[in-house]
């Protein structure tokens, strides 16, 4: 559908809705000599936009043995990269072996841990031992008993001084 | 029929052999050198409209041909040379208006006045139409730009619906809603500005 809105333009627009100004302005001539300007300027443009270019004479004689010439840059290309790959080949010399170190093998897992062959023994803290009444034993008759220490010694015995009647002193009367 | 319209209908063929490079390139230059003549003042028209200032509306059409010149090989794809290069002018003025934020020289009534035709005016006349259209002007500069840019388009009589949406790379209704969008908002300011006088 190729329609045209200048009609359509026409018919909606009143004189005042603007689109008088516009069409005014869009009819305005173009300034005399133009086209010789364009024409100058273009004259004047550098030719080629092509950034790398053979020259005209090398382009022609190029397209004609274009395949050749593929061929070659080809085989070109191959024999600098085999080439290049064979001079750093021929230069590597093999270093010394070096030393091994044996690592141990990890243990084999078979998921989740395993106790190893290890038996618990639960770490307790030696009680107080109960001395049995009935039967001493050789040690207990042999050894004689502990001394006491001298504070308790004392204060035992002024307790029983304290509870036995103390001589009274004879009073002259 | 033109030297472009009968290269490109195809009975005056480019030949693309190498080996006729410079037959190709002369072919090439006066398929373009057609265009301009053909064109230039269409394109011309069509910046000054967007710039409203004649040395930059000139500047805009030797560019968009210089672009022309450095995209000449595919001349040969392009359907509608003028759609084509409207485009290419439209798309460098409203890169040029959004970088140069210049005013535009018809701003003035004054140069308005000297622009616009003026055939049996008198100079009272003349001078309250140019006062008319510098208001108008003013107006559809304060319009959102895709409406102003459907109606600074559709101004053009030789700019169908379906070019403008090919200049614009819309649709066409697209073209038409914003088009009634465009003259309905033109409306509202014209009579608010009426109203305020």
């Amino acid at each position: 559908m190729n329609t045209n809105l200048h009609n359509a333009m026409s018919s909606d627009s009143g004189p005042n809705s603007g689109e008088d100004t516009l069409r005014l302005i869009a009819g305005l001539p173009a300034p005399a000599g133009l086209e010789e300007r364009v024409h100058k300027a273009l004259r004047a443009a550098p030719r080629s936009g092509r950034v790398l270019a053979w020259p005209a004479k090398f382009r022609a004689k190029a397209a004609l043995e274009s395949n050749w010439m593929r061929a070659a840059a080809a085989a070109a290309i191959v024999f600098v990269v085999v080439g290049g790959g064979w001079g750093v080949y021929s230069r590597v010399q093999p270093g010394p072996a070096g030393k091994v170190i044996v690592m141990p093998q990890p243990m084999p897992s078979s998921g989740g841990f395993s106790g190893a062959g290890a038996i618990r023994t639960p770490a307790t803290i030696p009680g107080p031992k109960v001395r049995d009444q009935g039967t001493k034993g050789p040690r207990d008759q042999e050894t004689p008993p502990a001394k006491k220490p001298a504070a308790p010694k004392k204060a035992a015995t002024s307790q029983h001084s304290a509870s036995a009647p103390t001589p009274q002193p004879a009073v002259s009367q | 029929m033109s030297t472009s319209q009968a290269i490109y209908a195809g009975w005056m063929e480019i030949p693309t052999s190498a080996v006729n490079e410079e037959a190709r390139r002369r072919t090439e230059d006066a398929a373009i050198s057609a265009l301009v003549d053909q064109y230039a003042g269409a394109l011309y028209r069509v910046a000054y409209s967007v710039l409203r200032n004649s040395t930059d509306a000139e500047d805009a059409v030797q560019e968009a041909f210089l672009r022309v010149l450095r995209h000449r090989d595919t001349l040969a794809e392009v359907r509608d040379h003028r759609v084509w290069l409207i485009r290419i002018v439209w798309n460098i003025v409203l890169d040029r208006k959004r970088r140069a934020k210049t005013r535009p020289e018809t701003d003035d009534v004054s140069e308005l006045a000297r622009v616009l035709p003026s055939t049996g005016l008198s100079a009272e006349e003349l001078a309250s139409a140019a006062e008319h259209h510098a208001h108008v002007l003013k107006c559809v500069e304060q319009l959102p730009a895709k409406e102003r840019e459907v109606l600074l388009l559709s101004a053009f009589d030789e700019l169908s619906s379906v070019e403008i949406a090919a200049v614009l790379g819309i649709t066409e209704s697209s073209v038409r809603s914003r088009l009634f969008r465009a003259r309905n908002l033109m409306a509202k300011l014209l009579e608010h500005d009426r109203s305020l006088r």
